[in-house]
């Protein structure tokens, strides 16, 4: 179970990769391929058999100017094991974060993880994260994406014990000249298993996002049940998403959808709520807010859920304030 | 109260293009006053309740519509809420994720922020919306929804009119807000309306039915068709309305449909 690495001498390029929006060696620059590689700083969370903890596992992972950063996050947890962790980005300058994330989830293994990338704005983040789960497992992963210039978020997942849950879950709040890929294969293997993704991204001035997920039903897989869904809110002109949902179904008997949706905030509701008084900008942060928050509540914890909506709502405030 | 005067308005449609919908508009209701509008599909009910709260898509051609001396028409919609001008939609729309407290408070605090006055406080708040949902059979249930998410028809337009009663406006168009309620509902909503007429708050309720008008006695009826008003007659008018259809008016008026 080695982890997938992205070294700097082997980035993809334009012509390997499937999806062409994002040019790594170009995005990265002279300055940002010059940068010193740091040795690979590594964290395992490791639970045994059947251990339960109470409280979360913190992760922080800090960028430094001119450095090639290369963390790696190993979260295992054998069989009926339950765990939280909660891993903060942050960081000052110019860097590239290049993390590689491994999850092992045993059978019956419960894993809550929250992913809150605020790195520096002229920060680039790259994430490989494989996920293996196994019979009867679940995850509940939930992923903040607001800072850096440029961010590849590309999440695997196979499905490989039947009855296994896993739900994949975002909010990308982008403005600027950022840019976002999410990258999702969710590969299901074996039979029973459930998958949800849900990603809502805002996106303002000239940001451009990107989605790209991929359900992939492997003919064991029967009665695989996979949804999907993506939606953007732009709030201007020059933001763009592009989005591309796809299932692959080799199995039968499966239920499996999609649906995305790219615009402007809908002009009825927001007509609504001004003929009751409020102004624009507050009809538009009611609005937009219970549109992330949706999401949001995915969260099984309170105290964090309500940590990212204070998170989103200041970006949030911050934007429409300028309008 | 409410004074329109030769009002002319148009839809901006998507390829660009203007269609006239409002055609010479005329209408002057006293303060205290119950008016009903009554008319064909298509007449341009909606389109005129839409223009005078505020909606974007539609222009003003000519005409001016005058609010205890405001000129309306210069404002944007919070703007006229604050004004007192409240519409009851005749499609009330779902807002998923905004649960119906935090919608109410909102709106009461946003009405008196721009009366200039102090935010209610959280036990005025809950007493105030308490006391008069419980008036209109609004159940906790709902109350712990989203705006209008999983309402029934009737729910929701017993949430218009529960609205209606929170931030007691001074001028409120009911745009069909009969339509989709059974007799029981149409009693309390009735009730709803009948409890806000102080002889003050005028009214401007838009109904194809006339059961409604039995329980929310009309001044004046009015019958609308093709963007204006072709017959304003008292209470009876509905009634006649009612018996002959309006086949019998719409001949008889030049410019007919
Ligand atoms: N955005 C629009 N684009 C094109 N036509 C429109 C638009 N809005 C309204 N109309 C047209 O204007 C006319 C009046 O519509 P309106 O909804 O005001 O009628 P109404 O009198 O309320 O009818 P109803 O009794 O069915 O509710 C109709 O012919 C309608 O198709
Ligand atoms: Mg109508």
């Amino acid at each position: 179970m080695s982890l997938r690495v992205l070294d700097r001498n082997a980035l993809p390029t334009p012509k390997q990769e499937q999806w062409k929006y994002t040019n790594l060696q170009k995005a990265l620059g002279e300055d940002l391929l010059k940068v010193r590689p740091q040795a690979p700083e590594q964290i395992l969370v490791h639970k045994l058999a059947g251990e339960v903890s109470s409280e979360p596992d913190m992760v922080v992972w800090k960028g430094e100017n001119g450095i090639h950063h290369q963390p790696r996050l190993k979260i295992l947890l054998e069989d009926k094991a339950q765990a939280t962790v909660i891993e903060h980005h942050q960081g000052a300058g110019s860097y590239w974060k290049n993390m590689g994330t491994e999850i092992l989830l045993g059978a019956g293994a419960q894993l809550n993880y929250i992913r809150i990338q605020n790195e520096s704005i002229d920060a680039v983040h790259t994430d490989m994260v494989h996920i293996d789960m196994n019979r009867d497992a679940r995850l509940n992963f939930f992923s903040l994406n607001l800072g850096g210039k440029l961010m590849r978020h590309d999440v695997h997942t196979v499905i490989n014990g039947s009855g296994a849950q896993c739900q994949l879950n975002g909010v990308n709040l982008l403005r600027g000249s950022q840019h976002c890929d999410t990258t999702i294969l969710m590969e299901h293997v074996a039979p029973n298993s459930v998958s949800r993704q849900f990603y809502r991204s805002i996106l303002d001035d000239s940001a451009h996002g990107v989605f790209q997920g991929k359900v992939h039903v492997h003919k064991e897989a029967k009665k695989t049940d996979g949804y999907q869904l993506a939606n953007t809110i732009l709030l201007s002109q020059g933001a763009r998403m592009n989005t591309k949902p796809e299932l692959e179904i080799y199995a039968d008997d499966v239920k499996c959808s999609h649906g995305t949706t790219t615009g402007a905030l809908d002009e009825e509701p927001l007509f609504y709520l001004r003929s009751r008084g409020l102004s624009e900008a507050q009809a538009r942060l009611l609005l937009i807010q219970a549109f992330v928050d949706e999401v949001i509540d995915k969260i099984n914890d309170e105290t964090q859920s309500g940590q990212i909506k204070d998170l989103a709502e200041k970006w949030l405030k911050t934007q429409l304030e300028q309008k | 109260m409410i004074k329109i005067n030769n009002l002319h308005a148009s839809v901006e449609i998507a390829d660009g293009t203007k269609k006239e919908i409002i055609k010479g508009f005329n209408l002057e209701i006293k303060p205290g006053e119950v008016h009903a509008i009554m008319g064909p599909n298509g007449a341009g009910k909606s389109t005129l309740s839409y223009v005078l709260s505020g909606r974007d898509g539609y222009k003003v051609t000519s005409g001016s519509v005058d609010v205890d001396g405001i000129d309306l028409l210069a404002l944007n919609p919070e703007e006229r809420a604050a004004v007192g001008v409240f519409l009851a939609f005749q499609y009330p729309v779902e807002i998923p994720g905004v649960n119906m407290n935090v919608f109410l408070k909102a709106a009461v605090n946003a009405v008196r922020k721009q009366h200039g006055e102090e935010e209610l406080d959280a036990l005025g708040m809950l007493k105030l919306i308490k006391g008069k949902s419980r008036e209109l059979g609004i159940t906790d249930d709902m109350m712990s929804r989203a705006v209008n998410v999983g309402f029934s028809g009737g729910e929701k337009k017993r949430n218009e009119i529960l609205q209606m009663a929170i931030l007691e406006p001074k001028f409120c168009i009911l745009d069909e807000t009969d339509s989709g309620l059974d007799i029981d509902a149409m009693k309390v909503v009735a009730e709803g309306v009948n409890k806000l007429r102080d002889g003050e708050r005028s009214f401007l309720v838009i109904t194809h039915y006339q059961r409604l008008l039995d329980y929310i006695k009309p001044d004046v009826v009015h019958i609308m068709a093709d963007g204006k008003i072709i017959k304003t007659g008292d209470a009876g008018l509905a009634l006649e309305l009612e018996e002959k259809g309006y086949g019998e008016f719409l001949g008889g008026e030049e410019g007919a449909v």
